[in-house]
């Protein structure tokens, strides 16, 4: 004979429907087809309910769209910090400040390929007479940039992305590379002016991704 | 960018990180919110009331409690302030769903002993039964049961005790079941008139 009634029955399933169940309770299940059925259905309803709550659904794109403009309206972000200050992130990340040991190697890097460039008198070189054929040798720039680059150690520890460092790496590659290719060219065409250009354009390159893996966590040695 | 990370820049006004927070809750806040109201154009409304408050308030965001807890807690409040206005000026469905409270037990109506849920109840149904709950089980239902927190998120989400939460689970699977059931028997009736009419139409 049960010892709990049906009125009382659901009671017993308040604190979940799964689990060790009271003997009481469960006595009564064993003799009541009523009761049975009652907990069958509440076990089904769950059941159902966590299948339906599988699918998470995806809201539709526009309200990202929405909702950015209505926190543009209320000053939570501005507009404009979107799109540009991503430009002006990368931009940074490649132009910032250097720390002052840094900015010797970076200033060295620019001052000595213009120096190199500009000096008439003690045989260096000038992008003017350069480029008039009067000056064709680009052997200091060459020297002076290959002292910077074996002066610049790059430190990991000191690196914060060294995804960016080595595309500078990358970068610093093909330059070489092209760097080879406007050399050559202008000892073959000493006089052509654009081989010319370009080689000078390509050495500026390099001093300038040189300065960048510099401040990158670089120092000088 | 890690969820943490991403709550510290939005804290300072970052628009990307507003964004990243955003791509990594929508689903389950949209998700929540449909299955509250059971309609989607509410739903996006819903949602972008949800998130609007989050951003608002997100520098006030301590961490005492995780994360998704805040936010699920206050779409939570959003749904129901929502629910309660619109409930406000019909019937209480409380009267409904407790109507033999005061006997001292739940209704003693658990169908015919031959009519069964099991394998009848499709999603349709299921959102159809959970509209027409009272906030407060509806909120726990889908939590639990749906969206599956425990017991001791939907208090601190609630703002209840854990025993209340399981007690109002309990209480909306019983009043889904007699809904699911007039469901099934109305469905059942408009079965046999249509049988009806169609022997009426071949005669």
């Amino acid at each position: 004979m049960a010892t709990i009634s049906c009125k009382v029955f659901p009671n017993y399933l308040e604190f979940g429907l799964e689990g060790q169940r009271h003997p009481d309770a469960q006595a009564h299940l064993r003799d009541c087809p009523r009761c049975r059925a009652l907990l069958e259905d509440l076990t089904s309803i769950q059941a159902s309910a966590k299948d339906w709550g599988a699918a998470e659904v995806e809201p539709p794109a526009h309200l990202w769209t929405s909702l950015r403009t209505q926190l543009v309206e209320e000053g939570l972000i501005r507009d404009e910090q979107l799109a540009p200050q991503r430009r002006q992130k990368w931009f940074q990340g490649w132009f910032v400040l250097p720390r002052p040991i840094l900015a010797v190697a970076y200033l060295a890097a620019l001052i000595g390929v213009a120096f190199a460039l500009s000096g008439p008198v003690n045989e260096r070189i000038n992008r003017q007479r350069w480029l008039d054929g009067l000056q064709s040798s680009t052997t200091p720039v060459r020297d002076h940039l290959a002292r910077v680059e074996q002066n610049t150690t790059l430190s990991p520890l000191l690196d914060s992305n060294p995804t960016v460092t080595a595309s500078l790496h990358d970068n610093l590659a093909i330059v070489d590379n092209h760097i080879a290719l406007c050399e050559k060219s202008v000892r073959e065409e000493p006089e052509n002016e654009l081989a010319r250009d370009y080689l000078f354009d390509a050495y500026r390159e390099k001093a300038d991704l040189l300065a960048q893996l510099s401040d990158r966590g670089g120092y000088g040695r | 960018m890690p969820e943490a990370e991403a709550i510290r820049l939005a804290q300072q006004g970052d628009a990307e990180a507003f964004e990243r927070l955003y791509r990594l809750h929508n689903r389950r806040v949209y998700s929540l919110c449909l299955r509250m109201v059971g309609n989607t154009a509410e739903a996006e409304d819903l949602t972008q009331e949800a998130f609007l408050q989050l951003f608002r308030k997100i520098s006030t965001f301590r961490g005492e409690s995780a994360f998704s807890t805040w936010l699920h807690r206050l779409s939570v409040n959003v749904v129901l302030m929502r629910l309660r206005k619109k409930s406000a000026a019909e019937t209480s469905l409380e009267e409904v769903t407790e109507p033999d409270e005061d006997s001292g037990g739940p209704r003693r109506d658990f169908g015919a002993p031959d009519l069964r849920l099991s394998g009848s109840i499709d999603r349709l149904n299921l959102q159809r039964a959970v509209d027409q709950l009272p906030p407060g089980y509806k909120s726990v239902f889908v939590l639990h049961d749906v969206q599956g927190y425990e017991h001791n998120e939907i208090a601190e989400i609630m703002g209840c005790s854990i025993g209340n939460s399981k007690s109002q689970l309990h209480k909306a699977r019983m009043r889904l079941r007699e809904l699911l059931h007039e469901a099934l028997r109305q469905q059942a009736r408009d079965e046999r008139k249509a049988a009806g009419n169609a022997i009426g139409g071949k005669d």
